[in-house]
């Protein structure tokens, strides 16, 4: 059997973005949820949490 | 402490790298695409894991109503989708050259595709109920039955005549792989297992600052 070299960066390739994809989704939603609304600022009523 | 686990991950991931590219030598008869193997194995054993914590989490939910424990299901199930799609993926990538197929309906492939149907559907009834304790107890209830197909799909090779080839480790008596082979894969494993604890470390503290902001 040939050794199939483009197969196997596909895998490879694939799992990289798929596992930083979702990696960048946490992040970015995280950023999201810790960024002050406006009008509200942080620790206000109704402003989001803040990071810990 | 979850940045820890990150950078950890990060670094396991790429000792994992080295073992399946430097370390591991060319398969006989299969040759290099076998090191596709160090990314599917590890992906549907993390699935495992993450599904079993489904499960465990879900039993601690409907026994204490929990938030925490609800909070754990939710995104340990969401992680395990995550594996088990990389896992039927990759293996659909090494089944084209070495079964000449992208897919076929055997018992371990068909019921690998059920258990990623099954939580896919977990994750969207969860968002189908907007009232958060309803969602979390029908969540709780699906994730336990769903967690019964776990053995089914690791069994399925042995239980029926199939095209995927039976566990070459997880199974009674000693592996039949040799040894430097089998440490890639563990090492890949516990890159991967990290990856798995550092994502549901950040999914369940997201799921805490949406429900406070939701409150």
């Amino acid at each position: 059997m040939g050794d199939n070299w483009g197969f196997v960066l596909a895998a490879y390739a694939l799992a990289a973005i798929v596992l930083t994809g979702y990696w960048r989704h946490l992040v970015r939603r995280e950023r999201e949820l810790n960024a002050p609304v406006a009008g509200h600022p942080p620790g206000a009523p109704g402003a989001p949490p803040r990071q810990q | 402490m979850t940045r820890v686990l990150g950078w950890l991950a990060a670094l396991a991931l790429l000792a994992g790298l080295g073992m399946a590219f430097a370390v591991a030598p060319r398969e006989a008869t299969q040759g290099t695409v076998q090191r596709i193997m160090y990314v599917h194995v590890p992906s549907v054993w993390v699935a495992y894991c993450a599904f079993v914590v489904v499960f465990v989490a879900s039993i601690a939910y409907l026994a204490t109503r929990a938030e925490a424990a609800d909070r754990l299901a939710h995104a340990s199930a969401e992680v395990g989708v995550l594996f088990t799609g990389l896992t039927i993926a990759t293996g659909s990538i090494w089944g084209k050259p070495t079964w000449g197929t992208w897919w076929t309906w055997d018992a371990r492939l068909t019921s690998v595709a059920v258990l990623f149907v099954m939580y896919v559907g977990y994750l969207l009834l969860r968002g189908m109920i907007d009232e958060g304790e309803r969602a979390a107890r029908y969540a709780a209830v699906l994730g336990v039955v769903a967690a019964l197909n776990i053995p089914l799909v690791h069994f399925s090779v042995l239980w029926w005549r199939t095209l995927h080839q039976p566990p070459s480790l997880m199974k009674p008596g000693p592996s039949s792989m040799p040894p430097v082979i089998v440490r890639a894969l563990l090492v890949n494993f516990a890159a991967f297992a990290l990856l798995y604890l550092y994502f549901v470390a950040k999914r369940v503290r997201l799921l805490r600052l949406e429900g406070e902001a939701g409150a």
